[in-house]
């Protein structure tokens, strides 16, 4: 951006499929630039909207008030961190019993584990919604996904992708259908364990500095 | 008759034209020219007034140069009501056309906050190209009327000099559907001061200081649709019709919680996350909302079908 006024960035439609699996960081142009994700189908992400099941909710250490989430839509579980900058996603958490239909709006965040990158998402905001727009979510979710898959080895930013992540583009509309159905079945399971258990594993271990949750320009928009 | 006001507005504005340049004309003369070609033949009004401006010049021996340089006052868009008259814009290109004719070079719309009207670039005039998006001061063009409306016409007398100033454009009117990704702090039950209606901070007007306010209900928030994001404004009567609380309602949650912020925490609840049709008007940064209401279960269904069937 070179007018001054930095403009918010858009809440991205990924599914928890295609967002557990970004880890790559775009490292910003600029001090004053947004950072980004590039996931498999070739999005930017810094901010996402989602809507799913909130399967569980757990403080990290007693009384940090650090919690760890876990979402699940038809696709796949996503994992979300709330600390001390985000009051208003704190408040609401604290009062959500899951499992629970929700809506995040966060920011996602790529950290640096032992061997591998986690994708975390961030929540600015929680709050329980209804099956209807869960299954807007789904719909709008699918659409955005089928658009980048029709540009995808077209823009730089999937090329890119596919270079780091081997993109199989039958495997991101495979995605799609089976959310599609799922939501035509009214059939969302709460998917048990997510194949993340070894990292989930290496977490425990892995020590995050406390300066890397003063996200500054989360409070900036 | 409509007719003849028309012809005695082009002729006035001949007659002016070369009395700007230092020349009287005869009006009669110029009436009697205008309804022949306009009324009898038919030729198109910026055709005529061209034409006959063409023959004064001759029969008066002035030159182009002469009348363009006396003229071209600048006007805003809005203010454009007659073709045939020489004037100078600054506006932003807001869209380019693909050029159908082989002698048009660029055709498209530019704005001002006053409105928008349709440009052509002549070949002819030899300009340079506009960009979409940029802001340019258009010196020297004429309006002229095609298809019964009004555009402008930039030639070889035209100028187009781009300038380092970002012209707003016109509010207009849009629908959206998006979701609701967040609600500003100075949201719900607020005060706004009884002289100028500006919302008040802890009983402060940022202009009259500390004076009596008054509640008012509203939201400023953030709807995203996943491509664009869209500054929201939702009034009582918004707030009311989505979550059935209005100003009374609110008024009651603050009395019985003995905070007012209890009422940003209801409509949090009620909104954060859903999704809204909003049909509004945007300005240059906020959407001013006309008519909200919630995406119903058929709308999603609606969605879905049409996903299905293009999944086939
Ligand atoms: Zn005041």
């Amino acid at each position: 951006m070179t007018d001054g006024i930095r403009r918010r960035e858009v809440a991205l439609r990924l599914f928890a499929h295609e967002l557990s699996r970004s880890t790559h960081k775009i490292e910003p142009a600029g001090e004053r630039e947004p950072a980004y994700v590039l996931t498999p189908t070739g999005a930017k992400v810094n901010r996402v909207f989602s809507v799913g099941v909130l399967l569980d909710k757990e403080e990290v250490r007693p009384d940090s008030n650090l919690w760890r989430l876990r979402v699940s839509d038809p696709t796949g579980v996503f994992t979300a961190f709330i600390g001390r900058y985000q009051p208003d996603a704190l408040e609401s958490v604290i009062e959500i019993e899951p499992p629970e239909l929700i809506a995040i709006v966060g920011k996602v965040r790529v950290f640096e584990g032992l061997e591998r990158n986690f994708v975390r998402v961030v929540p600015e905001n929680i709050n329980v919604v209804d099956r209807t727009t869960r299954d807007i979510w789904v719909c709008e979710t699918a659409r955005r996904t089928l658009e980048r898959l029709k540009e995808f080895g077209k823009t730089e930013d999937s090329k890119l992708a596919m270079e780091i992540y081997n993109t199989d583009i039958n495997e991101y509309l495979g995605i799609v259908k089976q959310a599609l159905a799922a939501i035509v079945e009214e059939q969302i399971q709460e998917i048990t364990e997510p194949p993340e258990e070894e990292e989930e594993e290496e977490f425990e271990g892995f020590e995050f500095e406390e300066e890397e949750w003063d996200l500054s320009d989360l409070l900036e928009d | 008759m409509v007719k003849d006001e028309k012809i005695a507005s082009l002729a006035d504005s001949i007659v002016s034209r070369f009395r700007n340049a230092g020349v009287e004309v005869e009006r009669s003369e110029i009436v009697k020219r205008l309804k022949l070609l306009i009324h009898e033949f038919k030729v198109p009004e910026g055709e005529a007034v061209r034409t006959i401006t063409n023959w004064l010049m001759k029969e008066h021996e002035v030159s182009r140069e002469q009348l363009v340089e006396k003229e071209s006052a600048l006007v805003k868009i809005g203010d454009i009501n007659k073709a045939g008259e020489w004037v100078s814009l600054k506006a932003r290109v807001v869209q380019l056309w693909d050029a159908t004719s082989p002698n048009v070079s660029q055709v498209g719309l530019i704005g001002d906050e006053t409105g928008i009207v349709k440009f052509v670039i002549w070949v002819k005039a030899g300009k340079g190209e506009v960009e979409e998006g940029k802001s340019y001061l258009f010196k020297n063009v004429v309006t002229d009327s095609f298809g019964g409306r009004l555009q402008v016409n930039v030639n070889r007398f035209s100028e187009i000099v781009e300038i380092d100033e970002e012209i707003q454009l016109p509010p207009k009117e849009i629908e959206v559907v998006g979701a609701l990704v967040a609600i500003q702090q100075n949201s719900a039950l607020i005060q706004r001061c009884s002289e100028c209606r500006r919302v008040m901070t802890k009983g402060i007007c940022p202009v009259h200081g500390k004076v009596k306010g008054y509640d008012d209900l509203r939201i400023k928030g953030v709807l995203d649709d996943g491509a664009s994001i869209y500054e929201i404004i939702l009034n009582q009567d918004n707030i009311k019709e989505l979550t059935g609380i209005g100003l009374d309602e609110a008024v009651k949650i603050a009395h019985e919680t003995l905070d007012r912020n209890a009422v940003l925490s209801e409509l949090k609840k009620a909104l954060l996350g859903r999704y809204l049709k909003v049909d509004g008007t945007k300005g240059e940064r906020f959407l001013l909302v006309k008519h909200v209401e919630f995406i119903r279960e058929a709308d999603a269904k609606e969605l879905l079908e049409e996903l299905q069937e293009e999944l086939q």
